[in-house]
């Protein structure tokens, strides 16, 4: 049975604060396991570990008790992060490269071979799509692209592992779902990407699995669907149903044994309603680019 | 080995990326075009020298300048080199990296030290340069005083300039380790300097626990003797660039260049130790 891409037992994490060097427990006694080629979703509020636990699996920080392995190697060894590439919150890097001297500088640090290093480098801004903006300097980057040339770095040596601190932090809609988009594509070409977020929304429509941390303590873990559905209740979502078939409908479930519980009106979300009037306009725009270059 | 020469070239990698961020700060050209202009019109300053030629005086001012501006530049410069990567958090990128906390360190100080030798380099061929031209024109004026040749020994500056570097390393190497532990720029900055004054004056307390008793105290005034390195064995100038007294031999530059290295090296690994440690 091939490892775990991450497992972790009994990991717990305390800091000295202050003079007299107060314990302050960070993760508390923490069991997780993230399986091969799984998008897995780390979340819970601000405080609750999900940062800590992120450095000790990239050999940041130091376990004060509990093990932490990534593909069965110890976390803290360097060999381990071979096979790790890592996108910190908010990444910030040197302004003066360009972004393509940025992802290539990193490239060498992880050891790619001269032979590989052009096609890599080429291979992982167009997969980010920086391609345009890869000679500009880093310095000039908006956000949204700050995050896109973090994520190349983070995989410019095609790490096996992913691991992804608030990718979409501070990104507008669009720049969220290229990302998410990003994501999906690194689970279909074999990849396992851990990502912590506090944009829910997000991370329930792309992760397999989840685990929720809260002061340091894991609340709950498990597939997303298994996590969020109610197991008692059933949904119908019907269309062009007059007043007197509702009635009969919630009829037959009282015949039926069963109790209406609440009766809805189904809604997009935000962030869904966003994205589509955007893709819209934007399609409706380049088409008539096109029909303008067409005609002329 | 091959993961040495693996190592080597992350080492490599950073010391150029270092080096590149310190050229390019305001702080390093400045301090540069201050020298250099200080050196340059050394020969201008003479109505406050006290008696001494115009060589000797040419030449003191001009080591002092780099001793002056070179603390200053290797210990600012190091500081804000390392506090840069850890609070503008790239260091977090780098070491989430297969990369080992010895190199990252290794590399920020040879960034630093490359710094130095562009600077130590600069000031000495100023120096270098105003020495020659006051020199050729005193022969011109007045032959009989250089009968015997010139009184500047010139590739012998070129040494003292060297030790001068190596002295920066140990300067740049002990802010690098009290970086390594301290939360701020400042405390950093500060700090260093305290220990450069130390190590400038330590031959004190190493006369002192010459004359002393045996005891406690001249235990203790012989370790902190050997804590602090001694910055008066760098300050060899005077002998080895004037012509009159008898030249340095080779092989007490070679211990003072070994000295500079043991420090060196120790300061940098105390500053791994304190590292590792360290909460990114």
């Amino acid at each position: 049975m091939s490892p775990s891409a991450i497992s972790i037992k009994g990991l717990t994490k305390d800091f000295s604060v202050g003079m007299r060097g107060v314990k302050l427990r960070a993760v508390d006694d923490l069991d997780l396991e993230v399986g091969d080629n799984e998008i897995f979703g780390l979340l819970g509020p601000n405080g609750c570990g999900k940062s800590t636990t992120i450095k000790v699996i990239l050999g940041l920080l130091d376990a004060s008790a509990g093990e932490c392995k990534i593909y069965g190697k110890p976390s803290h060894a360097v060999a381990a992060r071979h096979s790790v590439g890592f996108l910190p919150e908010a990444p910030y890097f040197y302004r003066y490269l360009s972004g393509r001297e940025l992802v290539r500088f990193y490239a060498r640090i992880c050891g790619v071979s001269r032979a590989r290093i052009a096609a890599q480098v080429d291979e992982v801004i167009e997969l980010v799509g920086m391609t345009e903006a890869a000679y500009r300097r880093v310095g000039t980057y908006s956000k949204g692209m700050l995050q896109r040339i973090g994520l190349a770095q983070a995989l410019v040596h095609d790490p096996q592992l992913v691991i992804l601190d608030e990718p979409t932090a501070g990104v507008d809609p669009l720049g969220s779902a290229a990302i998410a988009e990003i994501i999906r594509e690194l689970k279909r070409r074999g990849k396992t990407v851990l990502l912590s977020s506090h944009l829910l929304a997000q991370i329930e429509g792309l992760c397999d699995r989840v685990a929720i941390l809260h002061r340091g303590k894991l609340v709950r873990e498990g597939r997303v669907d298994d996590l969020v559905q109610e197991k008692d209740a059933q949904s119908l979502v019907v269309q062009g149903l007059s007043a007197a078939g509702r009635v009969a409908v919630e009829q037959a479930i009282i015949e039926q044994g069963g109790t209406l519980c609440r009766v809805e009106q189904p809604r997009l979300s935000l962030d869904s309603l966003f994205l589509q009037e955007v893709e819209r306009r934007e399609t409706a725009r380049s088409t008539s680019t096109e029909s303008k270059g067409g005609a002329q | 080995m091959s993961e040495v020469i693996r190592s080597i070239s992350r080492i490599r990698l950073i010391a150029g990326n270092t080096f590149l961020e310190a050229v390019r700060q305001k702080f390093f050209n400045s301090l540069l075009l201050i020298s250099v202009a200080l050196v340059g019109s050394s020969t201008f300053f003479q109505q406050f020298d006290f008696g001494t030629g115009e060589l000797k005086f040419v030449t003191d001012f001009g080591f002092g300048a780099l001793f002056f501006f070179g603390s200053i530049l290797s210990i600012a410069a190091t500081t804000q080199l390392f506090f840069s990567e850890i609070e503008n958090r790239t260091a977090l990128t780098i070491l989430a990296k297969p990369i080992y906390k010895l190199e990252f360190l290794a590399g920020k100080f040879l960034g630093a030290h490359m710094l130095m030798l562009v600077f130590t380099t600069v000031i000495m061929l100023v120096l270098g340069g105003i020495l020659y031209w006051r020199e050729s024109v005193l022969m011109a004026r007045m032959g009989e005083a250089f009968v015997d040749g010139r009184l500047i020994r010139y590739s012998d500056l070129l040494v003292f300039g060297l030790l001068q570097w190596m002295k920066f390393g140990i300067l740049s190497a002990i802010a690098l380790f009290i970086a390594s532990f301290s939360n701020t720029n400042l405390y950093t900055v500060v700090v260093s300097f305290f220990m450069l004054i130390i190590c400038q004056l330590q031959y004190i307390a190493r006369d002192a626990y010459s004359t002393m008793e045996q005891g406690i105290g001249q235990w203790l005034v012989r370790v902190l003797g050997l804590i602090f390195p001694n910055f008066q064995l760098f300050n060899v100038g005077d002998q080895l660039v004037f012509s009159q007294g008898a030249p340095l031999p080779a092989i007490t530059v070679l211990q003072i260049v070994g000295y500079g290295l043991v420090y060196t090296v120790a300061f940098i690994l105390l500053a791994q130790l304190n590292f590792k440690k360290r909460e990114i």
